[in-house]
């Protein structure tokens, strides 16, 4: 059964009055439980406002065309108020971005504990899971260190600490890699597949690199707002 | 700690902030301190003047010669229970302008209330005036004593004339606390050293008073009496306490409001700094608002976090403003204390209401920009740069 499936997905961004962008134009997508994907395409494909929609950060539009349907673990989200929608991602989705975007007053605790605050656990208990996070990324010993005093590798670890601090069922990666070396981005890589396969996550990954996508389980590759190939990778040993 | 570290990231502007809300409570604190005193003076004036006639010579409060006679005639009027015939005068002769109550000194017969008077006074120590006092003896209210350094057993030198000590008051922070209590006798040769020789050489010092307070009967309609009063007594003009209340008290209400209308404008200010700094500061966290958006921060949890930060300075500059208020006030009124001019009265109320008040404001300030913040599309908020 898909975790994740949608059908007729679009979305259209209104610049101004005369000016929008049809940014997806009716996708249907459906991603089984436990899968690693890859969403690839140039940029202005439609990758990134897939993943926005499937992260339930904006809603898919519901007029000019058939009626849009997006269902997470067998839930209707389609029409979703926006509360209800942030409580989904607060409990079932990590997200990890290119940029980090870690909140730079914060220590890296302190971090990843807001997450787990957002998602109702009291302020002690989110503090000791987010301490174990910390851990099962190999940061044990710099949860007391602000976003400025770590690494750009170290700081993506942090954001995929927070990421998993719920245990979501969907992890969300926009360009996780796309500001780390390579090494480094075998480094995240390695912790994505890890948990993909230790705790059965479901991992959606939007890259350029080609490097990410054939990391992952199969890769669907979009343009001009459609998705025009859906293919599984030959899985490649990925370095620890 | 997370709320001060955020303070803490915009260190000028939120001390600026904090420093417009401390000038506004500091201005709130000293001038509603200022406002209790002279509250509590029109308050205990009320008290005074609750459930007795002053009568004058035509002159509210005022200090013009009536004669001893008055009295009797104003006792003779129906609904008066008890006349006291008094004698109030300045302790000193040239007195010079000042903000407080001035140093008086009132000449009773004691007892002449017939009990009547519900206005007391607490001894501090020695014992009241008495019917059978004659001669130089007072009783100092507690400013007076504490200003002359004497107590009961002591003696003071008033007007020239020594006089022995045998009671002290208990403060009340109004005007008892500036009043030396004689005897009848001994305070009308002062009032008639007062007065214009013209006026004095056809005076008799033993006949001569000031005012009279009269004691209307129980149940008894005291404007009516008050009526009576002055159609009896010639040229006399009568105080009631609903008339002290309308004259007194609207002034006295006004006075506040232009008190607390200053210290509103300065919170106004202060509550306009807030509302930019929060303003600001959500503007320049735009992209921490959409991370946090992003990763399951409610609206509801992103407008508490916001407008706690803004009670949060609230707070700070209500707790700075009021220990630089409160320093103020202490530091004039003991300035004043020598002289007796006891301006300020910070009570516990003004403090909780200024702290608790500068608070919500800070609070209110914060909403505005704090729903702007939440309202932010998280993927438009984590583009920003």
């Amino acid at each position: 059964m898909s975790l994740v499936h949608g059908t007729n997905l679009r979305k259209t961004y209104r610049m101004s009055r005369h000016n929008s962008v049809a940014a997806l134009c009716g996708v249907d997508v459906a991603i089984p439980a436990g899968e690693m994907v890859a969403i690839m395409g140039p940029s202005g494909s439609g990758k990134s406002t897939l993943m926005h929609l499937l992260g339930l950060l904006h809603a898919p539009d519901r007029d000019d065309g058939p009626a849009p349907q997006l269902r997470i673990d067998g839930v209707d989200v389609t029409t979703l108020s926006d509360g209800k929608r942030t409580a989904i991602r607060a409990r079932s989705m990590g997200f990890v971005f290119q940029s980090f975007n870690l909140v730079p007053t914060l220590t890296a605790e302190e971090n990843v504990a807001l997450a787990a605050e957002y998602a109702g656990t009291s302020r002690g208990k989110a503090r000791r899971a987010a301490r174990e996070a910390l851990d099962s990324v190999g940061l044990a010993d710099r949860v007391g260190h602000r976003p400025m005093e770590l690494s750009g590798g170290e700081q993506q670890r942090v954001a995929i600490a927070r990421a998993l601090v719920n245990d979501p069922m969907l992890i969300l990666g926009d360009e996780p890699t796309g500001n780390l070396d390579s090494a480094r981005t075998l480094e995240v890589l390695a912790l994505l597949r890890r948990f993909n396969r230790e705790r059965g996550q479901t991992v959606v990954l939007v890259t350029h690199d080609a490097e990410v996508g054939e990391a992952c389980d199969r890769i669907i590759r979009m343009r001009d707002g459609l998705i025009v190939a859906d293919e599984l990778v030959a899985q490649l040993p990925v370095a620890a | 700690m997370r709320l001060l570290r955020e303070l803490s990231r915009r260190k000028l502007r939120t001390t600026l902030t904090i420093t417009g809300i401390t000038i506004g409570i500091w201005a709130l604190v000293v001038f509603s301190s200022m406002a209790n005193k002279i509250n509590d003076l029109v308050g205990m004036g009320a008290d005074f003047y609750a459930d007795k006639i002053v009568v004058t010579d035509g002159v509210a409060f005022g200090t013009s010669p009536m004669r001893l006679t008055d009295a009797d005639a104003i006792a003779s009027v129906d609904g008066v229970a008890a006349a006291d015939p008094r004698v109030e005068l300045l302790w000193e002769t040239d007195l010079a302008v000042s903000f407080s109550v001035p140093d008086t000194i009132l000449g009773t017969i004691p007892g002449a209330d017939g009990g009547h008077d519900t206005f007391q006074t607490e001894l501090a120590t020695g014992r009241e005036l008495a019917a059978e006092d004659a001669g130089n003896v007072v009783v100092l209210g507690s400013s007076l004593a504490q200003k002359h350094g004497v107590t009961t057993g002591g003696s003071i030198e008033i007007r020239g004339e020594t006089f022995e000590v045998i009671g002290t008051l208990q403060p009340t922070l109004t005007a008892p606390d500036t009043t030396a209590y004689v005897t009848l006798a001994a305070a009308q040769p002062m009032y008639l050293g007062d007065l214009p020789p013209l006026v004095a050489e056809s005076l008799v010092a033993d006949e001569l008073i000031n005012q009279v307070v009269a004691y209307p009967d129980e149940g008894a309609d005291i404007s009516a009496v008050a009526a009576a009063i002055e159609a009896t007594v010639e040229n006399s003009a009568t105080m009631t306490g609903a008339e002290f209340d309308e004259t007194v008290g609207g002034t006295t209400a006004i006075f506040n409001a232009i008190i607390i209308g200053v210290a509103a404008i300065s919170l106004i200010v202060g509550g306009l700094s807030v509302i930019n700094t929060m303003a600001m500061s959500v503007a320049e966290r735009t992209r921490e608002i959409g991370i946090k958006r992003a990763i399951g921060g409610s609206r509801g949890r992103i407008i508490r976090e916001l407008v706690a930060e803004a009670g949060v300075i609230g707070l700070i500059g209500g707790l700075i403003g009021l220990g630089l208020g409160a320093v103020v006030v202490v530091l004039a009124n003991e300035a004043g204390r020598s002289g007796g001019t006891i301006l300020f009265d910070l009570t516990v109320n003004t403090a909780l209401f200024a702290v608790a008040f500068s608070t919500i404001l800070g609070m209110i300030a914060g909403i505005i920009p704090s729903w702007s913040a939440a309202r932010l599309d998280p993927v438009s908020a984590l583009r920003y740069e």
